[in-house]
């Protein structure tokens, strides 16, 4: 054999622990990396390759059956590049039943595949024989339902949850059988389109005029263009492609620094071994290659199988973290697995190649008595005024002891740094996610929603046998009869109605209220709540789609009449298209109008079905809605994919550390016998070392800690801006002082954690073996 | 503790390596006030030897009794606890800690025990006056000679006032006059009633400061005399 070989493979069955180790990181990073590079890429465009792996829809049409045959449709979507349909869909109220799942569009559809739309069954089976339906649910979301849930309506065929699916375009909130669709009293027709150009509206219109070319001009009952579900999707869920980015990058920096830190510490710590190759007759080339195959061989063996393993576990994480977004079959690209294969081993060699450099011109004597020289000014120094302080010897000692390898203590502590700042920032995007949910979708057991009839213009699709909600108290009636009803601390009243906004291409919702508005209505966070006729407040993400700011007056038209509103303020709603007015206003664009619905919060502990019970005897004609569920599945998933990645990150980090403890373990395993010699106790290196470490982490924790939340600020920043809306203090301004001290408390985690066992292993290396090897 | 009393009792000890018998069951009993010289060829088992006595190491078999205290019956914890106050040692190649300054590492013994800095350096400096390199207190090992540096050893060994101090070949690497040097001093602390037991290769050293010598061979104690000092 080659005596490069030779040694090298001599010096890799010698250094056991740290074969190990560069082998356990460089997987470990490996494997991070491919998560998060995959991380990046999946998270690039998840709306776009979900939207090419179903061939989404660039166009959904609904047809009035009255005025169109299934023949014509089918004849007319010639001129489309492909098409599927026509489906029959019908409209279900549920308002009526146990759960409340606003008014469903569904679809008889025999098969979820096709040339359009191919639907992903992700649960359970689609629907093959009447009474079955499978529900549109983006994947992973969790709900009230599953599958075998019954829903009955009166007046309907109870149908069964078989599966749930879902649909990029968004063509149907369910589907079911052709026949049982039939069965549902069907309204429209629906066909989808894919056309060969759609990247603009001009195009989609383009399309949209070939394919009804020839057919009555009033059978189009309604359209849905891809752009607008897109523009919906990225602005609802697009909001945590910032955070998942941020998560990629931390990935990949965190995957750099640990193995540029252990292998460039197994090259110093081979300073005596490599004098002594030296010695030996060694070229100094000879010396270099030694070096860089020692640590290639546990590298490249570490590359492959943390390559395989981010390509199986990897995969699962960053599929459950955009799974939101529609992607349902997850797979790296290529370059992705090209890129950790080649990177690595590249990144190690260059992380082992600078110190062998230095290793290659090392005079030999110089590298023998490596370990043993002085150390730099500062070290000793720093150990002085510890040695004077009043702290225990042990701690003193380890306080020192990163100051004698700062090229290692820092890339050390930049691992902890980095795992500290991923924490933050995971808890911040984590509590600022849940501010947020909390301020527009209350999840509050507290409150009872009331119909008293249908919104102005609005008609509730009903069913024969059902009664619509009708209240049968006048408003004011009503009003009055549940304030005073006992255990009401508050009521609100609200009607809204469909308006165009002058100017605007989308309808716009305007919501009045009347009452307790600032105890039940939306959060104002600029300006103020209307106080009289003619003013209106609205989202942010409502000016910023229309190019509008506070103080700005618009004109809505509705029901024929046209008025002039001032917007006064700005709320914060999860929906773009909706304005809030007071009721003075309703005198102005409806007059007469009544509520259609009530909103009431029961003081603590008061029973809800009593209180149901007094409502509906106080007015029969009142509908009570089962109560909402308030939580935000994507909010759901993104938290918990926030959760595993800063698992992952920070064991990577206490990895780093773990891999410094071991050399430094190694280096000073002479001065640690000798301390034991005179009678330092076992647990005494151990604290010694982990404080080494705990410093490390203090600094660490300090640093991180301010890091992470002005990376939390540019992220929510993002995250707003990507939702059209604005960052607004209760999502910035989410970390108290208890949690920041908290925190900061994690790089000291981070650190014992990654110290303790190397500390452990070193404090009862036997002595004796210690001393003979010497 | 009187003169003639046993400070160690090795009791048939052996100790076995995966590879090689270090030592062979061997007895040996020091009492307080002996200065004992061990010799033997290398890799007798004479370091071996002083590792039992120490705690540093177990025996395989055999019992080692140092204080009247059973070393057998201790923890790691304990064993070190009893070295803190019990053993002094010094060793070939000095170890010293590099970043500590000659007085830190000497008083560096003492702070173990729990004892404050201050008071600490002041024994420290008290034996650096009586070993006569108080001028090189603030001194880093890397800057003392060698025989500077078993000196701040020799010290550092000496700081807990131990019954027992043990010395593994401590003019090894020391040239000859350092090395005569060292031994005065430690000869000087068997007079005043330091009990001692030291490895050297050196017989006119050994016979100079000893009042016992054993030589072991093959971990095995060969011949042993006891003398009246030069
Ligand atoms: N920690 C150890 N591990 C393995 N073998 C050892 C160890 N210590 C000593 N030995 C072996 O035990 C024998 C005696 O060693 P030692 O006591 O160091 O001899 P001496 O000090 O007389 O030169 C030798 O063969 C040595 O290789
Ligand atoms: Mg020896």
């Amino acid at each position: 054999m080659n005596p490069v070989w030779h040694a090298a493979w001599a010096a890799v069955r010698r250094r056991k622990l740290q074969t190990i180790v560069i082998g356990v990181v460089v997987c470990a990073a490996s494997a991070t990396l491919v998560m998060a590079l995959g991380l990046l890429e999946a998270s690039a465009a998840p709306f776009d390759r979900a939207f090419a792996t179903q061939q989404g829809a660039h166009l959904a049409v609904a047809f009035d059956p009255e005025k169109v045959s299934e023949a014509d449709l089918t004849r007319a979507a010639g001129h489309a590049e492909a098409s599927a349909g026509p489906f029959l869909q019908a409209t279900v109220d549920t308002s009526t039943g146990d759960v409340f799942l606003g008014t469903l569009t569904v679809a008889g559809r025999a098969d979820p595949g096709g040339p359009v739309d191919r639907v992903s069954v992700w649960q359970g089976r689609w629907a093959t024989s009447p009474g079955e339906i499978v529900l549109n649910r983006t994947p992973g979301a969790v709900g009230r339902m599953d599958v075998g849930f019954r829903i009955s309506l009166p007046g309907r065929p109870a149908l069964t949850v078989v599966g749930f699916a879902h649909s990029v375009t968004g063509s149907a909130d369910a589907w079911v059988t052709p026949e049982q669709a039939t069965a549902l009293q069907p309204t429209a027709l629906q066909m989808l389109y894919r056309f060969a150009h759609a990247g603009t509206a001009a195009e989609v219109d383009a399309g949209q005029a070939a394919v009804t070319a020839g057919l009555p001009a009033d059978a189009v009952l309604g359209t849905l263009s891809h752009l607008t579900v897109k523009d919906k999707a990225t602005s609802e869920l697009g909001v945590f492609i910032p955070f998942l980015m941020i998560f990629g990058v931390l990935g990949l920096v965190v995957a750099v620094l640990i193995v540029a830190n252990v292998v460039s510490g197994a090259v110093v710590a081979g300073l005596r071994h490599i004098g002594m190759l030296k010695a030996i007759g060694f070229t100094p080339n000879q010396v270099m290659a030694v070096y860089l195959v020692m640590v290639s061989i546990p590298a490249v063996t570490g590359c492959a199988l943390g390559t395989v393993a981010g390509n199986l576990v990897g995969k699962r994480i960053v599929q459950d973290a955009v799974e939101g977004f529609g992607v349902d079959e997850l797979s790296f690209a290529p370059w992705v697995n090209v890129v950790a294969a080649l990177g690595m081993p590249v990144l190690v060699a260059s992380a082992a190649l600078v110190p062998a450099l230095r290793a290659r011109r090392l005079p030999a004597a110089r590298a023998i008595s490596a370990g043993t020289t002085s150390r730099t000014g500062r070290a000793l120094r720093i150990q002085r005024w510890l040695s004077g302080t009043r702290l225990p010897r042990p701690v003193s000692l380890g306080l020192g002891m990163p100051f004698a390898r700062t090229g290692r203590s820092a890339l050390t502590l930049a691992s902890v740094v980095l795992g500290v700042m991923t924490v933050t920032l995971a808890a911040g995007v984590t509590m600022s996610m849940t501010a947020y949910n909390n301020a527009v979708r209350p999840t509050d057991t507290d409150r009872v929603e009331l119909l008293a009839g249908p919104p102005l213009g609005a008609p509730v699709m009903t069913q024969p046998g059902v009664e619509p909600p009708a209240a049968k108290l006048s408003d004011a009636q009503d009003e009055s009869m549940l304030r005073s009803l006992p255990g009401t601390t508050a009521v609100l009243a609200t009607t809204q109605l469909n308006t165009e906004v002058a100017g605007g291409t989308q309808e716009a919702r305007i919501v009045f209220h009347r009452g307790d508005t600032a105890a039940l209505g939306p959060r104002v966070l600029t300006g103020h709540w209307p106080d009289g006729p003619g003013q209106v407040v609205v989202p942010s993400r409502f000016l910023n789609q229309r190019g509008l700011s506070v103080g700005d007056t618009i004109t809505v038209q509705a029901r024929g009449n046209r008025t002039q509103v001032k917007i006064v303020g700005v709320v914060l709603t999860n929906n773009a298209d909706q304005i809030f007015a007071d009721w003075s206003t309703v005198d102005v664009l409806a007059p007469g109008a009544r509520a259609s619905s009530y909103l009431v919060r029961m003081a603590p502990g008061t029973d809800r079905a009593a209180y149901t019970a007094a409502v509906s005897s106080g007015d029969p004609g009142l509908r009570v809605l089962p109560p909402r569920d308030g939580t935000s599945s994507t909010a759901v998933i993104i938290i918990s994919a926030a959760l595993v990645l800063t698992l992952v990150l920070g064991a990577v980090a206490a990895l780093g550390v773990f891999n410094t403890v071991v050399l430094n373990a190694r280096e000073r395993r002479r001065d640690l016998g000798m301390l034991k010699s005179i009678g330092m106790t076992p647990r005494q290196v151990t604290v010694l070392l982990v404080t080494s470490m705990g410093a490390l982490g203090v600094v660490g924790g300090l640093i991180g800690v301010p890091i992470g939340v002005a990376v939390h600020r540019l992220v929510v920043a993002a995250m707003a801006h990507a939702g059209q809306s604005d960052a607004i203090d209760i999502l910035l301004d989410v970390y108290h002082a208890s949690a920041l001290a908290l925190l900061a408390l994690t790089g000291i985690v981070i650190a014992v954690l990654g110290a303790l066992v190397p500390a452990r292993g070193a404090a009862r290396l036997s002595i004796a073996t210690v001393l003979h090897n010497e | 503790m009187q003169n003639g009393d046993a400070v160690v009792e090795m009791t048939n000890v052996r100790k076995e390596y995966s590879d090689s018998i270090a030592l062979d069951g061997l007895s040996l009993t020091v009492r307080a006030g002996e200065a004992v010289a061990v010799m033997g060829p290398s890799g007798s088992g004479k370091s071996t030897l002083l590792n039992m006595i120490a705690g540093l190491d177990r025996p395989t078999s055999g019992s080692v009794v140092v204080h009247g205290s059973d070393l057998g019956v201790l923890d790691e914890t304990g064993l070190a606890l009893f070295r803190r106050r019990g053993i002094g040692m010094i060793f070939q190649f000095f170890n010293l800690l590099d970043d500590l300054s000659a007085l830190d590492n000497v008083a560096l013994a003492a702070q173990l025990t729990g004892t404050a800095s201050g008071q600490a350096r002041k024994r420290a400096l008290e034996l650096f006056g009586e070993l006569g390199i108080t001028h090189r207190k603030n001194v880093y090992p890397a800057q003392l000679s060698g025989g500077e540096r078993q000196r701040v050893a020799v010290a550092r060994a000496l700081m807990n006032r131990p019954a027992l101090l043990l010395a593994d070949e401590p003019t090894g690497a020391l040239d000859s006059r350092s090395g005569e040097q060292v031994m005065d001093l430690l000869l000087d602390l068997n007079q005043i009633g330091q009990t001692l037991l030291l490895v050297t290769h050196d017989e006119r050293l050994a016979t100079r400061c000893a009042t016992r010598l054993i030589e072991v061979v093959d971990g095995r104690i060969a011949r042993e005399h006891s003398m009246e000092r030069a």
